[in-house]
């Protein structure tokens, strides 16, 4: 009997959103576009060229040559060699330059002489990306001529003497699980996670607002008939469920794969996952909606949320070093759990092992939003009763009046 | 004019009144930003992450590699948290995320070095993790540049070199880098300058639209049309009016957190942010109306507001730059009054440079005020016959 009302309740709620298009704009699209548009935006991972002025004070071979290699680096693009700085400086104000490369009067002479010359970079710093740019630039050309004036001044050595000369002790980089190192990689994972706990958190606030608009105008809505709130709960739980399965599998699975991400996840690990992941985020969702008294406010409720979450999941600023408060409040979103976790499982092929402490807490939120979840819908089908019970009283009330009226008039 | 009936302030008392009565106003105008200024100023406090944890592989455990490790961990972004014994280990420990890097020292690194062998240290980081994985690099590369150059210089020594000497050949040219504006690349300095601002657009731009349309949905707009004598520009300025000087004292809080209270740079002071501030919420709500006005349903135009605010946060383009993005995108951009207040905020406030350069910014949020003009007439038309649809 049960069964079969939780069967009812579900296809009701399918039906439901299926039928409303801000349900389904929260649901379908949203989730299918927005991380495209997200992977789109950060496409190109790095910058290239960004645009600096030079200022060569010095005009000597070893000025030209530098500005020269700088200018062939991937990361930099001379616009304009300026006279002096007030030239110079007045291109970056206009920003037509991010940065500006000034070499003193006396570089090759220093160097000549067997003394270190320095050469000033200034950088805008509006973008971390330009400092990063320029100063990655400009230290691969400068370890680059260093060799070279070193061999100079080796003439005479095997060409392996000397790199052991000027190189003791070589170092090599190996950038982990993200290897472009570049933007796309560190911060997509997270968005695509983020999309699908918040779009499930509007939507499903969607249909409770929805709802609740209609009983205070005093119009049936369905759940009324079935007194069991287990059975209401899980039902619509069901539904999301169902169709949270399919647009994860895609936002999850599919916009990697259209963008070239890494992907290095194992299916049974991501499987096993998600589930935890999508049954908080459903038990989330459904203690939210209580909140939300009409259709619309959703939006203004919810959508901000996204940004502090973003950073409390820690994939920008480092968990490490957070305020405590901050650490402890980012434990009870699902996102902040799933992030790190899906993060690990997509990037480095972590399996279920490595992120058990993630995959633990999301059972653990999932067994708390269940409760709570359950206790509003327990209240909320009390109160629902209420104007039933009231009615009720009313009437026995009128019919011992109606008796007592009857006994006095005879 | 001034009756209690009519005219744009009985207009701003009624708005005053429906702004009161639901604490869904009070929560999203005055709670949801005030929670993002505190989040986002305390959250990266410590301006740049100290004492990032990482390891430390050392196979070689000489006197040449545990002097690397001590001063590894002596740098203040690094704080040396374990010394793995093998490399599996150290990858493990990454891929769990207690490490966000490691450094790996290979066994006979002192005997090669001293014996012209040339050993490679390597170095590893979770780049998953941008920020952490970049600051440990520098840290990490610094160090293993260091370590050559502490050996190269003992051989310089020993054929009779001086420091100036040995410098001057190790290090034919060094960089000198000068970071304009925020010289200890302090990250607060260059998010929250950005996100407080950003938090509040997206707020500007649900509540402008959000209200106006509640007013088509309780069906109360005529009423408010009728109130402005029919006059719809009155109308929307009247109703606006509480809400754009709320909205202002949001933004002075942000000003006086940012540049009071923390002390961001703001070499022109305090008043062209004001000033930007203030354009930037009047463009935010003509952008709003303009939206409100053209799509004649609270949902639709409400997510074309929301998705304009939450896209403004990216496409502003303070963590990834415009230039970088797709061609498309980077015409886009121009269409977010955000992005001319950051722009403004380099100029006025990080680079201190004359107005003048940033005259052609404030004119854009001066276009985005007047972006209403184009299409309010419609409101009109549809506040007198509209019906609510979901």
């Amino acid at each position: 009997m049960w069964l079969k009302h939780l069967l009812t309740v579900c296809g009701e709620e399918l039906k439901k959103t299926v039928s409303d298009t801000g349900v389904l704009v929260f649901f379908l699209v949203v989730p299918l576009l927005y991380p495209l548009l997200y992977a789109y935006l950060y496409g190109q991972e790095v910058v290239h060229e960004v645009p600096v002025v030079a200022v060569d004070d010095c005009r000597s071979a070893l000025s030209r040559e530098f500005l020269r290699k700088s200018d062939a680096t991937p990361d930099l693009k001379i616009i304009s060699y300026c006279s002096d700085m007030e030239e110079a400086r007045d291109l970056m104000h206009r920003h037509k330059a991010y940065g500006l490369i000034q070499i003193p009067s006396e570089f090759q002479k220093t160097i000549e002489d067997g003394h270190q010359a320095t050469v000033n970079l200034y950088c805008d710093m509006s973008g971390l990306l330009y400092y990063k740019a320029l100063l990655s630039g400009c230290t691969m050309v400068s370890l680059d001529m260093n060799k070279d004036i070193q061999i100079q001044r080796l003439a005479g050595l095997s060409d392996r003497e000397l790199e052991v000369q000027t190189m003791p002790i070589e170092n090599e980089y190996v950038t982990m699980f993200n290897p472009a190192n570049g933007f796309q990689g560190f911060l997509i994972p997270a968005v695509l996670i983020l999309v699908l706990q918040q779009t499930m958190v509007l939507g499903v606030s969607m249909i409770a607002g929805t709802e609740y608009e209609k009983r205070r105008k005093g119009k049936l809505v369905l759940g009324g008939e079935y007194t069991n709130p287990i059975v209401v709960l899980g039902g619509k739980a069901m539904a999301y469920l169902l169709i949270y399965a399919l647009v994860s599998a895609y936002v999850l699975c599919i916009v990697p794969e259209l963008f070239h991400m890494p992907q290095l996840w194992h299916g049974t690990t991501l499987f096993a996952f998600m589930v935890p992941f999508l049954l908080s985020c459903v038990f989330f969702s459904m203690t939210l909606s209580f909140f939300v008294k009409d259709r619309e406010s959703c939006f203004l409720l919810f959508v901000f949320v996204s940004v502090p979450l973003i950073f409390m999941s820690g994939i920008s600023w480092p968990t490490s070093n957070m305020p405590a408060v901050w650490r402890y409040l980012a434990q009870i979103f699902p996102s902040t759990h799933a992030v790190n976790g899906f993060c690990r499982i997509n990037t480095s092929g972590a399996l279920i092992g490595d992120v058990l402490p993630e995959f633990r807490k999301l059972w653990i939120l999932s067994g708390v939003y269940f409760m709570t979840a359950l206790l509003n819908y327990i209240k909320h089908y009390r109160s629902n009763r209420a104007p039933e019970l009231i009615e009720k009283l009313k009437a026995e009330r009128r019919m011992l009046r109606a008796k007592v009226r009857e006994r006095l008039t005879r | 004019m001034l009756n209690r009936e009519k005219g744009v302030l009985a207009i701003a008392f009624r708005e005053i009144g429906r702004m009161m009565s639901r604490p869904l106003y009070g929560l999203s105008m005055i709670l949801a930003p005030l929670f993002c200024y505190v989040f986002f100023t305390t959250l990266m406090k410590e301006g740049l992450p100290q004492e990032l944890p990482a390891g430390v592989v050392d196979e070689d455990n000489s006197s040449v590699s545990r002097n690397i490790i001590r001063n590894l961990d002596s740098y203040q972004q690094t704080g040396i948290i374990r010394q793995y014994s093998n490399f599996a280990e150290a990858r493990n420990a990454m891929q769990k995320g207690e490490i966000y890097g490691f450094f790996y020292i290979p066994r006979g690194l002192e005997h090669d070095a001293s014996s012209s062998q040339q050993p490679t240290i390597s170095i590893y980081t979770n780049s998953t993790y941008l920020i952490p994985s970049s600051l440990l690099y520098r840290d990490m590369k610094t160090m293993a540049i260091m370590a050559a150059a502490g050996v190269g210089r003992q051989v310089l020594f020993a054929r009779g070199a001086n420091m100036d000497q040995a410098m001057g050949f190790l290090q034919p040219i060094q960089m000198d880098m000068h970071a304009l504006g925020n010289p200890y690349l302090n990250y607060s300095v260059y998010l929250s300058n950005t996100m407080l601002p950003a938090v509040l657009v997206l707020m500007v731009l649900m509540i402008t639209c959000f209200s106006i349309h509640t007013e088509l949905k309780d069906e109360t707009s005529k009423e408010w049309m009728d109130m402005a004598g029919g006059n719809v520009l009155k109308a929307v300025s009247g109703k606006l009016l509480p809400q754009t000087l709320l909205f202002i004292l949001m933004a002075a809080i942000y000003l006086v957190i940012l540049y009071g209270i923390l002390d961001f740079p703001h070499e022109n002071g305090f008043w062209p942010m004001l000033l930007a501030s203030v354009m930037l919420i009047l463009a935010s709500q003509g952008f709003a109306v303009f939206i409100a006005s053209a799509i004649p349903s609270l949902r639709w135009s409400l997510s074309l507001c929301t998705l304009w605010g939450v896209l403004s946060i990216p496409i502003s383009g303070f963590s990834f730059p415009v230039m970088g993005m797709p061609v498309a995108l980077q015409a886009l951009s121009y269409l977010f009054p955000l992005r001319y207040y950051f722009l403004i905020y380099v100029d006025q406030a990080l680079n201190g440079i004359p107005m003048f350069y940033s005259a052609w910014f404030y004119v854009a949020l001066m276009l985005f005020m007047l972006m209403p003009l184009i299409d309010i007439w419609m409101l009109k038309k549809t506040a007198y016959k509209y019906t609510y649809l979901e």
